[in-house]
């Protein structure tokens, strides 16, 4: 008695007294709560809210508040207006990031998606070692960015790194991997992919499981080959999942840093330095445009919730259609 | 593994009703699909550990193994060289040390304040709960990369930078935390709660003495994700630690080896010592990491 009167949802309360007018018999009695049951819900969630409040959501907003100011020292803000956005946007930095942003999520999502729904296909049979092989596709995200980007970009290395002494040892010639930016583009992609592939293969695996199998009982009834049974039945039920993935490796994408930090440093010239570096270097690094930073975070911001809503939407609207 | 394997012929597909088909490479010759199979399994195993077991092993090579071309694949013997090294020439045992007082405080703060938020969230009927509650699902959506700026402001205005505390409170709540320990804690009955009062237990009591053992499995989900969240961060360390006494152990890595203060070798060694504690405890609590993350499809 007492846990449905506590259930039940707060719009049934009076405009004056919260749980005063609630109606129903028989629970008149416990309608109002004592003082304490009624602080403590508050000071439960203080703490946690508290840093919420000061570390995530008033600077969520004050980012947008701050990309309108001006500080040469980080101390002092003139309003300027729109002239960060200005002063951003006719940066070649700035569009050279963000060029490089968007190619960079691009492949990064597509292939993630892609392996890991493949993967994730391959390791929902009944085979030898699944439990291996899932815990080795996982076990890269538990290791640091920084210490993986540390090790590719050594194994990397044009002269001394693994690869191009196997390659060469095979005659294949040694490629500069990370000094050409197109290729430390590309390696930057694939350490990307290694490093969270086996996070979305758990999602896509979770996402599998859902999937009732009477669905292909029947369809194999109806004499379905397995191609038909996956593009019919897998992939079509699949679609939630899918979008999960598409959604977190998209924000995973944009907010890409810390590996490729370590791995290329954003080189060659800028050939893979994307947003979140060119917003830390432009903040924090000599020399200082805090405007130019702000406003490209802003942007940032922007871009990735834009994205987020536009998938949602449209997934929504092709679940009801 | 052979004989198991290519025991997938057609008849046996047909008849277990419960088996599931969902592999593209079951064609006509569902053999063939089996080795296919194995053959992408295996190789891209390889190429998921090789990097891992490669430092490893390299870590234990002397400077001139390392620029030996082609590289041994196994190091000559055994030798500790590179990790002492790295502790007694440069201060990487005050990194480590930073490191583990960041990680161990955080991780205390994250699961006493995420427990008590995600309790007053599941079980109390209060105005603004259910604002609260989409302020958490919000904050997922809004990461530190996003809004660095803003938040070292902060930071600084409160006299965090360059201090331990600067590293261990702004990213103690974590969204996910509450999240996944209040759909835990839903699932507790309302009834016990209840009874306790009846009985005359406080409130503070109550979550003490009844809520927490009882969400003792989501608790421990949580610390594994906060002391391996802790252990790996970067950016924010980066930003928080501009002096070197402060840095943790990803921070000087990452300084270092850009700009080529510390030799390879040293680097080296302090990744895999980087590397370690999360593998082990990746490898001996998986099963709570994979639940954790199945029921949030959170990282």
């Amino acid at each position: 008695m007492t846990a449905m009167a506590r259930t039940a949802p707060p719009r049934t309360a009076g405009p004056t007294m919260p749980g005063s007018g609630r109606r129903g018999s028989g629970h008149r009695r416990r309608s109002v709560k004592p003082w304490n049951q009624r602080l403590a819900p508050y000071l439960f969630v203080l703490p946690n809210m508290l840093i919420f409040g000061l570390f995530v959501i008033y600077p969520a907003i004050n980012n947008f508040n701050i990309s309108l100011y001006d500080s040469g020292n980080g101390r002092d803000f003139t309003y300027v207006g729109g002239s960060n956005y200005q002063e951003m946007l006719s940066e070649s930095e700035f569009w050279s990031a963000a060029r490089h942003t968007v190619i960079f999520a691009v492949c990064f999502v597509t292939l993630t998606t892609v392996v890991s729904i493949g993967l994730a296909l391959l390791l929902n049979q009944k085979i030898k070692g699944r439990a291996f092989f899932r815990t080795v596709f996982f076990l890269p995200v538990v290791i640091s960015p920084v210490v993986v980007g540390l090790i590719w970009g050594w194994i990397f290395e044009r002269k001394n790194g693994l690869l191009n002494s196997l390659l060469g040892g095979a005659g294949l010639g040694q490629p500069g991997w990370l000094v050409n930016s197109t290729l430390a583009m590309a390696v930057v992609i694939f350490v990307g992919l290694w490093l969270h592939v086996g996070f979305y293969i758990l999602i896509v695996l979770a996402g599998l499981q859902g999937i009732d199998s009477t669905y292909y009982e029947a369809a194999r009834m109806d004499g379905a080959s397995g191609w038909q049974q996956l593009r019919l039945i897998t992939l079509p039920l699949l679609r939630p999942t899918t979008m999960v993935v598409v959604i977190l490796s998209l924000i995973n994408g944009f907010q890409a840093f810390d590996y490729i930090w370590t791995l290329t440093g954003g080189g060659p010239v800028g050939g893979t330095t994307l947003m979140v570096q060119y917003i830390y270097e432009h903040a924090f690094q000599s020399p200082v445009q805090y405007g130019a930073a702000a406003a490209a975070a802003v942007v940032l911001f922007c871009a990735v919730f834009a994205l987020t809503v536009i998938n949602y939407l449209y997934n929504q609207r092709k679940e009801s259609a | 593994m052979s004989l198991t394997a290519l025991r997938g012929s057609r008849g046996a597909r047909d008849t277990r009703g419960t088996r599931r088909w969902t592999s593209i490479g079951d064609g006509p010759t569902p053999t063939a699909g089996r080795v296919l199979t194995y053959a992408v399994l295996i190789g891209l195993s390889i190429v998921v550990l090789a990097p891992v077991v490669w430092a490893v092993l390299s870590s234990f090579k002397s400077q001139s193994e390392l620029a030996q071309t082609p590289p041994a694949p196994l190091p000559s013997s055994l030798r500790t060289e590179n990790y002492t090294g790295a502790l007694s020439s440069f201060d990487f045992a005050l990194y480590l040390r930073n490191s583990v007082i960041v990680t161990v405080g955080a991780t205390l703060l994250t699961v006493v304040i995420n427990t008590m938020c995600a309790y007053g969230l599941a079980k109390y009927n209060f105005r603004g709960r259910n604002l609260l509650f989409l302020i958490v699902l919000g904050t997922i959506m809004i990461p530190l990369q996003l809004i660095f700026i803003p938040v070292y402001q902060m930071a600084a205005q409160l006299g965090l930078v360059n201090s331990l505390w600067g590293l261990i409170i702004p990213p103690a709540a974590t969204p996910t935390g509450v999240f996944l320990l209040r759909q835990y804690m839903l699932t507790i009955p309302d009834e016990l709660i209840a009874a306790a009062r009846i009985d005359g237990a406080g409130e503070f009591r109550i979550f003490t003495r009844i809520v927490v053992p009882l969400s003792g499995a989501a608790i421990a989900v949580v610390t594994i994700f906060s002391v391996m969240w802790r252990w790996n961060d970067f950016l924010w360390p980066l930003i928080i630690s501009q002096d070197q006494s402060k840095y943790t152990l990803p921070v000087a890595l990452a300084q270092f080896n850009s700009q080529l203060v510390a030799p390879f070798n040293y680097i080296l060694a302090m990744s895999v010592v980087s590397m370690l504690p999360v593998v082990i405890i990746f490898l001996v609590l998986q099963r709570h990491i994979v639940r954790g993350i199945a029921s949030t499809g959170l990282k």
